[in-house]
């Protein structure tokens, strides 16, 4: 099993949602979160003054698949939220040692 | 048929005869194992829900054992283990306690749910000689610890609201802990249980007419829930929607707007009847709140801060009253009483025939919702079904539930909440939040923002039309009903028709995009429209849940705020008006940038060409006039140099705060000023005359006849701020920010006429000020102009001339004396031609 790690840009939440479940991907947890790879912030000029925008808000998906599935789900992801330009974001692929569903104690793939 | 299908109509009736077969395996285990062994001195008293005979399925019996003293409970002890066995054999949830009629009448922390659940004590069986001594003991008891009661009543109470929030929006509810719920219900009847016992006769519950439709439909949803779940549980799931809907024959959608109708009028109930309770118990409480009562007018007095109508008739013949309660209420904070809210109620029929026909209402309702407590005067308002009964449109909301899993409130609650999250926008100090309470506090009529946002949502109600064609068409109806000007009306179509388009691009374009912000700015067309929009759709978003507005997504929400400014600010100039309608609109119009359109009024155009052929005469025509909290000058002159700088030195000099300048300069030279400030002083307001002499004044001085240093040098100077506060003046150029002009920093101590020194400087060296953007730091004034020079930026050798210029007229102003300007202030004054 491996756990697939993606950030990417905010308005592509939704596309990237659809694409996985159009693969019959539905569970993932989604988080808020702010940080800045290549693209490192900027600068607006407000009211003559200028804003620091270091960390830009980005959004995080995490899940969980089978390894015969990891190819495709990752393809999909990138697809979907790629728009060409920097700050498109970053995937990261983890081993998974065990996966344990809470309710009946099913183990492993089939706890996915 | 089950019982939750006979208590479909008449739960109360089920829950009796639930009481009386309970009743008797009572009295049977009472007889076969406890009345042969003490055939004197202990009697059984139901107690809790048990003794108020509403025993819900699966809910414990309570059950007090009266013993005439400890030493005769303690040698029963095997025969009371015996009764209980039984009753726990034959399935009920025993919850016993053993006292003696003593201790039923002290209070100590130990025992104080004993006292409040001996409010609804019930005799079963036994002595009734120990009964009686309880009954002749009980009286004195709760009437001697009146208040210790209640405090420890309305502590618990606080504290379970807490625990919900203090709210009973909630999308699973808990039908008995939650606000609003069956615990509140009873919190009713024990509070004025207790206040009416004397010492002498034991008050019994009272019935409370107005919550019986209340009453019914929670005990009708836990009696479901119990028989669902087979045990004695209260959270209505999104499952138990599903069931308790099924049972009753309902949609879940109507079983909740059921119960967030009952929730609301048991919420509001308790609240009342708590506070009334929770003053009384406190004196010194209640003198702090009547030192309230100075506040009481001609048409309403405050006592135990609540509101009361002085003449309670004069309402029923003079139904506008109601929109000077709203005012009283939006400046001083305060809620109804009762007894107002009751005579309210009263007339609500009449005051929703009066409004029917076309008033004008919206200057009195505008000066209520710019005012500090306007979020509350609105909830009040609303809660008591008076804003209804001037806006019918706001039934279609009413309790509407939305169901998916972010929407926590009703529509209408998401309304009030929406209103409120704006309200409470001042208090706003953390970044990125504080950002949206400086825009706030730059809006000319926030009044407009809170109208837009009672309707934004009134179309949910009309479920076959899209919500928001269906929020425009009602909102027109009341607009045109309250004879809202068309100004207004206009800003307030346009933020319903767009207030999902912020989020949506938030959600669905790249920001860094320049197309996204050039979208928006198509949308948006000026500065003006997209701080509104911003503000609404802040409001909006936080209104969903509490939380949602996290600072990421306040930050994402500021990012695109700032790139639709810029792109707004970025080159205004460049589009030109080419020909307009008639050829006298023709000749004022042409050259005006493009935006001028956008941003005017067809009346405003009126008033600008009606200024226009005076100022032909006279050299410059003058207008003043007053649009809710500031007041706004517009002036028609030919373009002369220090135009920008002599109008801001005569406001100075009048100890007015600029807020905002606009100027657009036509082919043919003509220049339309337009000035927006504040009066901090209500010279204007108290000095009827002052508007008149500013008006001559401002002529005089474009004009040349009036020397403006002459009249700043008359305004009194104030103590400047201590060495250490001074403020040291810099001066900063940059030549990047804009495509097509230098921009110049200066930071320097705030001062009556600074403005005027700074603008005349960079005039007297042959510059012109493009834009001017106004900042005010406490006495620290930060303001930017943009400044050409022959239509150029300024060259190098210019920029060193007027560094020296403006640092030479900053410092050798003296000990400048701090700002007549308060709070945030800004210009965007855009200089075209």
């Amino acid at each position: 099993m491996k756990k697939i790690e993606a950030i990417i840009q905010p308005f592509k939440l939704e596309p990237v949602k659809e694409a996985l479940q159009n693969i019959g991907i539905d569970g993932m947890t989604i988080t808020e979160v702010r940080g800045h790879g290549r693209q490192k912030g900027h600068k607006e000029v407000y009211r003559g003054q200028e804003y620091n925008v270091d960390l830009l808000p980005k959004m995080k998906i995490e899940l969980v698949v089978a390894d015969a599935r990891l190819n495709e789900v990752v393809q999909t992801l990138t697809t979907a939220a790629r728009t060409g330009k920097i700050g498109d974001g970053k995937v990261f692929v983890y081993d998974v040692a065990e996966a344990i569903r809470i309710r009946n104690d099913d183990r492993g793939e089939t706890a996915l | 048929m089950t019982t939750a299908e006979k208590l479909r109509f008449d739960p109360a009736r089920g829950l009796e005869d639930r009481t009386l077969a309970v009743d008797a395996q009572v009295l049977s285990a009472w007889q076969g194992r406890l009345a042969p062994a003490v055939p004197a001195a202990a009697a059984l008293i139901a107690v809790g829900g048990y003794g108020r005979r509403q025993l819900f399925p699966y809910s414990d019996i309570d059950l007090l054992l009266l013993f005439a003293s400890d030493k005769a409970a303690m040698a029963r002890k095997e025969e009371i283990a015996a009764f209980l066995q039984q009753l726990w054999d034959a399935g009920l949830r025993v919850s016993q306690s053993v006292r003696t009629p003593a201790e039923c009448a002290e209070l100590h922390d130990g025992n104080i749910e004993l006292s409040i659940s001996l409010l609804d004590q019930r005799y079963l069986a036994g002595d009734a000689t120990v009964y009686g001594t309880l009954m002749e003991k009980l009286p004195r008891f709760v009437h001697g610890q009146r208040d210790a009661l209640v405090r420890h009543l309305s502590h618990i109470t606080r504290e379970r609201h807490t625990r919900f929030n203090g709210t009973f929006h909630h999308l699973e509810p808990n039908i008995k802990e939650a606000p609003g719920g069956l615990r509140d219900l009873q919190l009713v009847s024990w509070l004025t249980q207790i206040t009416g016992t004397t010492p002498r006769v034991f008050s019994p519950p009272v019935h409370v007419p107005e919550l019986d439709e209340a009453r019914r439909f929670l005990f009708s949803v836990r009696t479901c829930l119990h028989e669902q779940a087979r045990r004695d549980s209260n959270v209505l799931t999104f499952d138990a929607q599903e069931w308790v809907a099924e049972q009753m024959g309902l949609e879940e959608t109507a079983v909740m707007r059921d119960y967030f109708r009952s929730a609301r009028a048991v919420h509001r109930s308790a609240l009342a009847v708590l506070e009334t309770e929770e003053a009384r118990a406190s004196s010194l409480f209640a003198q702090f709140r009547d030192r309230r009562s100075r506040v009481s007018n001609a048409d309403f007095t405050v006592a135990r801060e609540r509101v009361y109508f002085r003449s309670p008739q004069q309402l029923e013949a003079e139904p506008e009253l109601f929109l000077r309660l709203m005012q009283f209420v939006a400046r001083h904070g305060m809620r109804l009483s009762l007894e107002a809210e009751q005579r309210m109620a009263a007339q609500l029929p009449a005051v929703r025939a009066h409004f029917l026909s076309p008033h004008p209402v919206w200057p009195a309702l505008a000066e209520a919702l710019a005012l500090p407590n306007a979020a509350l005067a609105l909830r009040v308002a609303y809660e008591t079904g008076a804003l209804t009964a001037l806006f019918p449109e706001l039934e279609r909301i009413d309790c509407l539930v939305i169901r998916d899993f972010f929407h926590r409130y009703t529509v209408d609650e998401h309304t009030l909440v929406a209103m409120q999250t704006l309200a409470d926008l001042p208090q706003q100090k953390t970044a990125p939040v504080s950002s949206f309470a400086g825009l706030l506090s730059e809006i000319e009529q926030p009044a407009v923002l809170m109208f837009a946002l009672l309707f934004h949502d009134v179309g949910k109600g009309a479920p076959r039309e899209g919500h928001v064609d269906a929020s425009l068409r009602l909102v027109d109806r009341a607009m045109e009903r309250i004879q809202m000007p068309a100004q207004q009306c206009e800003t307030i179509r346009f933020l319903i028709r767009h207030h999902l388009e912020m989020c949506a691009t938030m959600n669905g374009r790249d920001p860094f995009d320049p197309a996204t912000a050039r979208h928006l700015a198509g949308i948006v067309g000026t500065v003006e429209n997209l701080q509104r929009l911003t503000l609404v759709t802040y409001a909006d978003i936080s209104a969903v849940n509490p939380t949602v507005m996290t600072p990421w997504r306040a930050a994402q929400l500021w990012q695109l705020y700032l790139l639709t400014y810029n792109e707004l600010t970025r080159e205004l100039e460049s589009e030109r008006i080419e020909k307009a309608g008639s050829p006298e609109e023709s000749a004022f119009l042409e050259g005006f940038p493009k935006r001028y359109l956008r941003t005017h009024t067809e009346a405003d155009i009126a008033l600008h060409m009606r200024l226009e052929k005076e100022s032909r005469a006279r050299g410059v025509a003058v207008d003043l006039e007053k649009l809710g909290s500031v007041y706004r000058v517009t002036l028609v002159t030919i373009d002369r140099p220090f135009l920008f700088a002599t109008v801001a030195g005569t406001l100075s000099s009048f100890g007015m705060n600029i807020l905002k300048a606009e100027a657009f300069a036509n082919r043919h030279g003509t220049v339309l000023d337009t000035f927006s400030f504040a009066d901090p002083l209500r010279t204007l307001e108290l000095n009827p005359t002052e508007a008149d002499r500013l008006r001559v004044t401002i002529e005089r001085a474009v004009l040349g006849r009036t020397d403006v240093k002459q009249l700043l040098r008359s305004r009194p100077r104030i103590a400047p701020p201590s060495r250490k506060a001074r403020i040291e003046p810099a001066v900063h150029f940059d030549d990047q920010a804009s495509q097509s002009a230098t921009l110049i920093q200066v930071v320097a101590e705030d001062r009556p006429g600074l403005l005027y020194d700074i603008a005349s400087t960079i005039s007297s060296l042959g510059a012109s000020i493009d834009v001017v953007l106004i900042d005010t730091e406490a006495h620290k004034a930060i303001d930017v102009f943009y400044v050409t020079a022959e239509r150029r930026k300024l060259t190098a050798t210019k920029q060193e001339e007027l560094r020296q210029a403006l640092l030479a007229a900053l410092v050798g102003h003296g000990g400048p004396p701090p700002a007549s300007r308060s709070g945030s202030t800004d210009s965007d004054k855009q200089r075209a031609q």
